[in-house]
């Protein structure tokens, strides 16, 4: 087995099922779901196996970690506005 | 013998659904746009969704019509059945009666198509010619894809990355159906482009999924976007669960102490209970349970105390107590154990008091989903497996109380489709324990090498 494939296996040891989703996802996928930012479900998913927060206080540059903890997730219809108004300028 | 299934016949259907709306005993908040600060409009949503289903959205008719064509197509599976598990009630030695509606009945294997059904037909009455929308595992794309196959629209499922990679039955089941189901993010939108541009390895997400679905449907006349839970339209036609069931009750002269469905969305539980809420609004004693998923394995069991301090009205149906206000910044409590996406219906009904809200980690899910399914034969999806959690806690506290309850839940689907959900647990890939130092050190290790924010 080379390192990639080494690395890549290992990378899997933390696994959850992800209730967004409706699959299996890594750790990995949580620390990226929201592009420059974990999901905002990361902490409560994973607090329990592990300090996540921690964690992330150490991963996150010091703005990231501001952004990150200053954001609520919005209620499902505000965003499809908000994604409706995008896709108009985009249209535009 | 005694009596197991309870079935309707084809003419029994109910033909209205039920609209709670018009029996909320407290009016919820109008969601407001984010860009005038104004009650949201039908006008605002006009470009998403077709406006035979907006006046759904923000109806207060208590009934309303299930279209003749509508109805063509449930009848070839509903009405589901009623079922008395009667196994599972002897394994759990408990002095309960457990019965579920079948759902896993669909063609899909899951309730969604009760709402895919409907929202196929409303949008090819108003001349409609293609769907789009997003999918995580595929269980609302696969239901999409059958419905706009009857109905003879075109369908483009977003499907996000790591799931199309995952999971190649249900992209399978959409193709067969017709669908293009594409990987997100994809190419097709500018929104994919510049995530792609970025990451060309990005797994996606299910806000780039449903970024591009939103973009794919504003920028063609003939063409809207479709949701699977949340909106208000989608809990209506999903009432043909609890109107069948309360049919089926009455056939039988039973009546539930305790109604239960697993809530992510919400559709499946308000599905089955919102016609047992208004019985409980007009008075009828019994609970309404709701069961969702949480990954704290040990403190869901206590009571609950519920967080709805925001304006936004964004709902936190997980209890506060269970990662403790010590070592988290109070901002991530507000973003972290909100649900935003939880049915504003449903949040409304849990902040009133009618309804519980009850959360259950991954490993007491599936269990529960294991013993199900070595008593009872059906193996449920993993989602159902909150509910059937649900289920054994009460029939635990029945037994502790001494009381004598008949329980009704909602099997919101077969889980023929997700067994490398059970393979992940069966085989020790779920996270299963809080981790070891030892363990955390060679984990977190393990993923130096990975993309990061």
């Amino acid at each position: 087995m080379n390192n990639g494939e080494q690395s890549s296996k290992q990378g899997e040891e933390l696994w959850m099922r992800c209730p967004r989703l409706g699959g299996e996802a890594p750790f990995t996928y949580c620390l990226q779901e929201a592009g420059e930012l974990p999901c905002h479900r990361i902490v409560i998913c994973w607090q329990p196996f592990f300090p996540v927060e921690s964690y992330l206080r150490k991963m996150l540059s010091p703005k990231k970690w501001e952004e990150f903890t200053a954001r609520k997730p919005k209620e499902k219809i505000v965003s499809l506005l908000e994604l409706i108004e995008e896709a108009k300028r985009k249209e535009e | 013998m005694e009596q197991t299934k309870v079935v309707l016949a084809d003419n029994e259907i109910p033909t209205q659904w039920y609209n709670i709306l018009a029996d909320m005993p407290t009016p919820m908040s109008p969601p407001l746009h984010p860009g005038t600060g104004k009650p949201v409009g039908p006008d605002d949503l006009a470009p998403v969704f077709p406006m035979n289903l907006i006046e759904q959205e923000v109806s207060t008719e208590r009934w309303i019509d299930i279209p003749e064509p509508v109805l063509e197509k449930y009848l070839i599976w509903r009405p589901t059945p009623l079922i008395r598990a009667r196994n599972f009630e002897k394994a759990l030695g408990a002095p309960v009666k457990i019965y579920y509606k079948y759902e896993g009945a669909s063609p899909p294997g899951s309730h969604k198509p009760n709402t895919a059904i409907a929202q196929a037909y409303y949008n090819k009455a108003f001349g409609i010619k293609r769907l789009s929308t997003e999918t995580g595992a595929g269980q609302w794309g696969s239901a999409l894809s059958m419905a706009c196959a009857m109905f003879g629209l075109e369908c483009r499922v977003f499907m996000v990355r790591i799931s199309f990679e995952q999971k190649p039955y249900r992209r399978l089941m959409m193709a067969t159906w017709g669908t293009e189901c594409i990987p997100s993010p994809s190419d097709r939108t500018a929104a994919g482009r510049k995530i792609l541009a970025e990451n060309p390895d990005s797994p996606g997400s299910l806000g780039i999924a449903i970024s591009e679905a939103i973009e794919d449907a504003v920028g063609n006349k003939d063409s809207r976007y479709s949701l699977g839970s949340v909106l208000n339209h989608v809990l209506l036609h999903q009432t043909v669960i609890g109107l069948e069931a309360q049919k089926q009750l009455a056939k039988i002269g039973e009546y539930p102490d305790v109604v239960m469905g697993c809530a992510g969305g919400g559709s499946n539980f308000a599905g089955l209970s919102l016609p047992f809420v208004r019985d409980k609004i007009h008075g009828k004693k019994l609970s309404v349970v709701a069961a969702e998923p949480a990954s704290c394995p040990t403190l869901t069991r206590g009571p609950f105390a519920y967080d709805f301090g925001d304006t936004a009205m964004t709902t936190p149906l997980l209890p506060m107590h269970t990662l403790g206000h010590d070592f988290l910044p109070e901002s991530i409590h507000a973003g972290g154990l909100r649900y935003h996406g939880m049915a504003p219906i449903v949040s409304h009904l849990v902040k009133e008091g009618i309804v519980e809200a009850r959360a259950y980690d991954q490993i007491e899910t599936f269990t529960a989903g294991v013993k199900w399914a070595r008593t009872e034969g059906v193996i449920p999806a993993p989602e159902t497996n909150h509910v059937i959690a649900a289920v054994v806690q009460e029939a635990e506290r029945a037994k502790q109380e001494g009381k004598e309850k008949v329980i009704l839940f909602n099997f919101s689907g077969h889980g023929i489709i997700d067994l490398g959900a059970y393979d992940a647990f069966l085989t020790g890939k779920l996270t299963q324990h809080k981790l070891t130092d030892e363990e955390i050190q060679r984990a977190l290790k393990s993923i130096e090498g990975f993309p990061k924010p």
